[in-house]
């Protein structure tokens, strides 16, 4: 009977410790490291479609991106995906163009890879691919670093941790690491409520990177306001720093809107005049 | 019955008929519909397959017209078409004559294209008859109010989220990790689609809930 008991009793332990991992509070003096907005590298030129099409899309060699200003009832359309490379290039959707750009970690263009489509989301694999996705039918296409076309394969988008809203002040994210436990992400702010969450990237050297909305406490009764920060947690669950305030004033909407790589998030924001990939650096 | 108390019993009736149906500008009386009839007539939309035809890549009323197609292929959801309000039936029989398959502002405004836009869509599904393109995003709110509920937790199927002059779409449903769940006449998509999405698109926008509702 005492065996059978220390039986359970182990497994009950150790079922809570897999399970859930509690956001460690901050204790005395501690203080919540805040990200500011650390770079914002601009891609220089966008230029406007002619409606006439008097302008062809964008040469093959060129930096420039295009970007249609949309009308009345219909929203502006440009670039809207990114990612980005182990090395720290950045690669952007073209769509305009039906193309792919390259640009290196300062923002210059390094070349493009023309598309027979139009792509409004790329996902670089761990190896160095990229996941395409045609905007017109969602299909996705998987290209190597020379632009060539390689079989799906076992390639496919990654899928994200889950993530649960439990209150306007907490929610979880599932981990993959140890597995099966999660992260317990409270907020505390007065007047303000979570809307929800998202897990950006898990790191097994820098930790857990999760987007969180939430209302803003500036209020909001004639439209929707709300923010938007991006926080890092260890792979013990603590909260370790969160960035200042993602800007949402977007211009055309981003499908890839936040990437994380070694421990910078970046923002994909394109706006009338060029597209700016901001930058917090969280190491 | 004396003829008074008919007189006061027709005029009863007619009262209370007028104020079950609310009246607009542009509608006398609205439609009334339920959220599952909404939601069910967006999917239409969403899940319309076609193929597009050789045909329908060329807009004869337009020189310059560029297509978001290739010939053969095969496409699920209705085009976007900005300008458009074509349901899934009128926009197969358009095909079937020879109208090109859907358009954009930078295509012009053009008569001979096939497809529907953002608020062609919402008030197609709340059930407006889609006779003429009659609500655009910045008087959809003559035919639905701002939900006294809770915006962000509370919203129901078939609400809408409007930014006036710019887009809008249909809510649908809520995730379990906050996102939402919408479906759209999206330009840059070129179709009508179904998709989770986050808040942050949304900033600036209004909820609108259809005021014809049966709840």
């Amino acid at each position: 009977m005492a065996q059978l008991f220390g039986v359970l009793l182990l497994f009950l332990v150790s079922s809570g410790a897999a399970l859930h991992v509690q956001e460690s509070s901050l204790k005395g003096d501690q203080q919540l490291r805040k990200i500011p907005l650390t770079r914002t590298l601009r891609i220089p030129l966008i230029r406007t479609l002619d409606p006439l099409g008097a302008t062809g899309p964008s040469r093959p060699d060129s930096a420039a991106m295009a970007v249609w200003p949309g009308a009345m009832d219909e929203p502006p359309e440009g670039p809207s995906g990114f990612d980005v490379f182990e090395d720290g290039n950045l690669v952007v959707t073209d769509p305009l163009s039906r193309r792919l750009a390259l640009y290196d970690p300062q923002g210059t263009f390094r070349r493009s890879w023309h598309l027979e489509f139009a792509s409004d989301s790329v996902t670089v694999t761990h190896d160095g691919l990229m996941l395409v996705r045609e905007a017109n039918t969602g299909q996705t296409h998987v290209f190597d670093q020379e632009g060539k076309p390689r079989s799906a394969g076992a390639h496919e988008l990654p899928v994200q941790p889950p993530a649960r809203i439990l209150s306007g002040k907490s929610g979880t994210i599932s981990t993959s690491v140890p597995m099966g436990a999660s992260i317990a992400v409270r907020f505390e702010e007065p007047g303000s409520a979570l809307l929800s969450l998202e897990s950006l990237a898990i790191d097994p050297n820098r930790g857990i990177f999760v987007a969180m909305e939430t209302t803003a406490p500036e209020g909001g009764a004639d439209a929707i306001s709300l923010r938007k920060t991006v926080r890092r947690y260890s792979l013990a669950g603590a909260l370790l720093s969160e960035t200042s305030a993602i800007p949402l004033d977007y211009y055309v909407l981003p499908i890839d809107e936040l990437r994380v790589r070694k421990g910078v998030v970046y923002q994909l924001m394109t706006t009338r005049s060029e597209v700016r990939i901001n930058e917090w650096n969280t190491n | 019955m004396p003829l008074f108390k008919r007189l006061l019993l027709r005029l009863l009736l007619i009262g209370t008929a007028t104020s079950i149906w609310p009246q607009t500008g542009t509608i006398a009386r609205l439609p009334t519909t339920t959220r599952a009839e909404i939601l069910a007539r967006a999917r239409t939309f969403a899940a319309h397959t076609w193929k597009c035809g050789a045909a329908n890549l060329n807009a004869s009323c337009s020189k310059t017209y560029k297509s978001d197609w290739k010939p053969g292929q095969v496409i699920t959801g209705v085009p976007y078409n900005w300008g458009g309000f074509d349901n899934p039936d009128a926009f197969d029989r358009k095909l079937a004559r020879g109208a090109a398959a859907g358009a954009h502002s930078r295509n012009g405004v053009l008569s001979c294209t096939a497809g529907i836009d953002c608020s062609g869509f919402v008030s197609y599904c709340w059930g407006i008859p889609l006779t003429a393109h009659l609500y655009g995003t910045t008087n959809l709110r003559e035919i639905g109010g701002k939900p006294k509920y809770n915006w962000f937790t509370d919203l129901k199927p078939g609400d809408a989220l409007n930014k006036s002059g710019s887009h809008v779409v249909l809510f649908t449903g809520y995730n379990p990790d906050g996102t939402i769940n919408i479906c759209e006449a999206s330009g840059s998509a070129a179709r009508v689609i179904c998709h989770k999405t986050t808040w942050s698109r949304f900033k600036g926008y209004i909820p609108l809930q259809y005021k014809g509702l049966d709840e």
